[in-house]
């Protein structure tokens, strides 16, 4: 947008050594960085770090919008952004266009992705993008310039945050929210043992893997691959169900995947009304299968 | 310690939608609604948890709505809040979350509050904007997609756990806060019959919109907020493209040439 628009882009980074966090985002090109590299920044904090922000607003001359990832602390952090700057705000966004008279229009899913608005916003629009909605470009051979913004005096609450012990999910597969490709699992699969299945295919696909609640109820897989209303929104372009009966409460988190594939033992199943390919078929023979074939075409070892 | 949970009338899960004539929103004609929409809900339960657990003193429940939202609070008091707000919007009224949180801060600096809950997201916009931009207007620390959370009355700290991107946290932070709820560490209660008829008679106080605006006039920052263009239902899913195969590496290979070719997502 800012090609088009003629306009500058900053990257803002707030947070706690962020060394390798600065590099990576040097590849993208943007024009200018502006960082906050603070301990005191060390755990997210919404408070602190909306202030952090909109102290890195005041700096710019005319800023257009701001834009951050849908993720959970994106999702957090722009609303309290855009009520301490007057700034509108739309989370999980799939599409962005300049509006008539300044600001932005933006689409986002509603309903757990039955229907979808466009939204005007005004003044500085705060937008999260949905992931896999927009592509990143990397822009080799740029070197902004690295300005450091200096911390603004901090609300004391900000400052207690404390945290104590951080959980990191497996780390060999993609995070789920930002996957491009999603295998997921339910009752379909038997038993715990036979999730291996699953991430094999996950393997040979570099997916992320995804879990009903059921089965996480049942202790078969971690809380955190819950896809659904309780668990995780996702929106990969490529959601495979395996043993997934399709309840609501499930396909509120994925039914906007772009494509969605449904392995089923019964024709019935509610998934396949949603779906956009079916096979009818046992999970636990169809799954190697698909596996084997993906391995054997991408030249990769079968697992 | 007090606490207040903001819930919002909502239509049921299983509603179908239909776009209103204007084509902003949906027809809300014949549509049921309700306000167990599993984070309102969860939120609501997680505010009475903190009285009877923590010994809160109070809980108060407060929507923004029109008048058949009272239903919304005549809810949350059945399954045993103490007292209802009822900030009365005109029925076709769309308010953008930031005005709502506005709306909402405007009477919540008003009432006595330790701990405000919401939850992660309302069923139908499904923003996620209305805690944050909360604790913004209260000036108070936010805290989101929690789903557990103890609080120490003495020390005024919380201890919690959240998911974030690419794993778990368990921390804590102070209170006055306002928390945002993914899920809760129980099943939200049915309100038994009993609890119904003595939800009645408890006091729910009205809040007209002008009230409302004018109490939110003293909130720091300049109000803005977004405007819906247009509202759409996504074309009609036609149901599974469903392989045809009588081996399963047949199926799997017909499957992955489609997905190659046709959908293009490998
Ligand atoms: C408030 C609330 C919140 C909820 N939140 C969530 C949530 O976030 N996420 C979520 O997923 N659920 C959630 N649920 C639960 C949801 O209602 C369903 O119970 C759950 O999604 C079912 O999981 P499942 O599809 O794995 O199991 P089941 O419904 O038991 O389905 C198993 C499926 O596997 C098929 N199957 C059996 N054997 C095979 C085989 N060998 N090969 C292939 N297919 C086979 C069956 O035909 C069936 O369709 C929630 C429920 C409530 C009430
Ligand atoms: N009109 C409203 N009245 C009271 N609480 C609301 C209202 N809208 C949203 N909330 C609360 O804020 C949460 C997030 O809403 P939203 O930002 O609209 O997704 C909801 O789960 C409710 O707890």
């Amino acid at each position: 947008m800012s090609k088009a628009g003629g306009g500058e882009v900053v990257a803002g980074l707030v947070g706690a050594g962020l060394g390798a966090v600065v590099e990576a985002v040097k590849a993208y090109g943007p024009d200018r960085i502006l960082l906050a590299d603070d301990p005191r920044l060390r755990g997210f904090s919404a408070q602190a770090y909306s202030k952090v922000a909109a102290k890195m607003l005041e700096g710019l001359a005319d800023p257009k919008a701001v834009l951050a990832p849908a993720t959970a602390m994106g999702r957090e952090l722009l609303p309290r952004l855009a009520a301490e700057v007057g700034g509108t705000v739309a989370p999980d966004a799939t599409e962005l266009s300049p509006r008539e008279g300044g600001g932005l229009v933006v689409s986002r899913p509603i309903f757990g992705g039955r229907a979808s608005v466009q939204v005007d916003l005004p003044a500085l629009p705060c937008v999260s993008l949905r992931p896999n909605a927009f592509a990143a470009e990397p822009r080799p051979g740029s070197s902004p310039k690295v300005e450091n913004v200096a911390i603004p005096e901090l609300p004391a609450p900000a400052l207690a945050l404390k945290v104590e012990k951080t959980v990191v999910s497996r780390g060999d597969t993609p995070e789920l929210t930002e996957a491009p490709i999603i295998i997921s699992g339910g009752r379909g699969l038997k038993g715990p043992e036979n999730f291996v299945l699953i991430e094999n295919l996950a393997k040979v696909l570099g997916a992320g893997v995804g879990a009903s609640r059921a089965v996480v109820d049942a202790g078969w897989r971690p809380a955190s691959e819950q896809v659904g209303q309780t668990g995780k929104v996702v929106s990969p372009n490529l959601y495979v169900a395996c043993g997934i009966s399709g309840a609501i409460q499930h396909l509120v988190g994925m039914s906007s995947s772009r494509c969605i594939v449904a392995i089923n033992k019964d024709p019935a199943a509610p998934i396949f009304k949603i779906a956009n390919y079916g096979v009818v078929g046992d999970a636990l023979t169809i799954l190697p299968a698909l596996t084997s074939t993906i391995a054997k075409s991408r030249g990769v070892p079968v697992p | 310690m007090d606490v207040i949970v903001c819930v919002k009338h909502v239509p049921d899960a299983e509603t179908r939608l239909r776009a209103a004539s204007n084509g902003k929103w949906i027809d809300p004609d014949g549509v049921k609604f309700t306000v167990n929409n599993t984070y309102d809900e969860a939120a609501a339960e997680e505010a009475l948890r903190l009285k009877e657990k923590c010994g809160a003193k109070s809980v108060r429940v407060v929507t923004v709505g029109p008048p058949r939202a009272e239903e919304a609070l005549r809810y949350v008091l059945s399954m045993g809040a103490d007292e209802a707000t009822h900030i009365e919007t005109p029925a076709d009224a769309l308010l953008d979350p930031l005005t709502v949180a506005r709306l909402l801060a405007g009477v919540i600096k008003t009432l006595p509050h330790d701990i405000v809950m919401v939850g992660k997201q309302a069923a139908d916009d499904e923003a996620g904007v209305v805690g944050s931009a909360l604790g913004a207007l209260l000036g108070l620390p936010s805290y989101a997609f929690v789903t557990e959370l103890a609080p120490d009355a003495a020390t005024k700290t919380l201890k919690m756990h959240r998911y974030v991107e690419g794993g778990e946290e368990h921390f804590q932070g102070p209170f006055p806060a306002v928390i945002s709820l993914l899920k809760g560490a129980a099943d939200p209660r049915t309100p038994t019959l009993p609890n119904i008829l003595k939800a009645r008679k408890k006091p729910l106080t009205k809040v007209s919109l002008a009230d409302a605006q004018t109490r939110a006039q003293a909130l720091p920052g300049a109000p803005a907020s977004g405007a819906v263009r247009s509202f759409a239902l996504p074309p009609p899913k036609t149901g599974a493209k469903m392989i045809e195969y009588q081996t399963p590496d047949e199926a799997a290979e017909k499957l992955v040439k489609l997905l190659r070719e046709e959908a293009k997502v490998l």
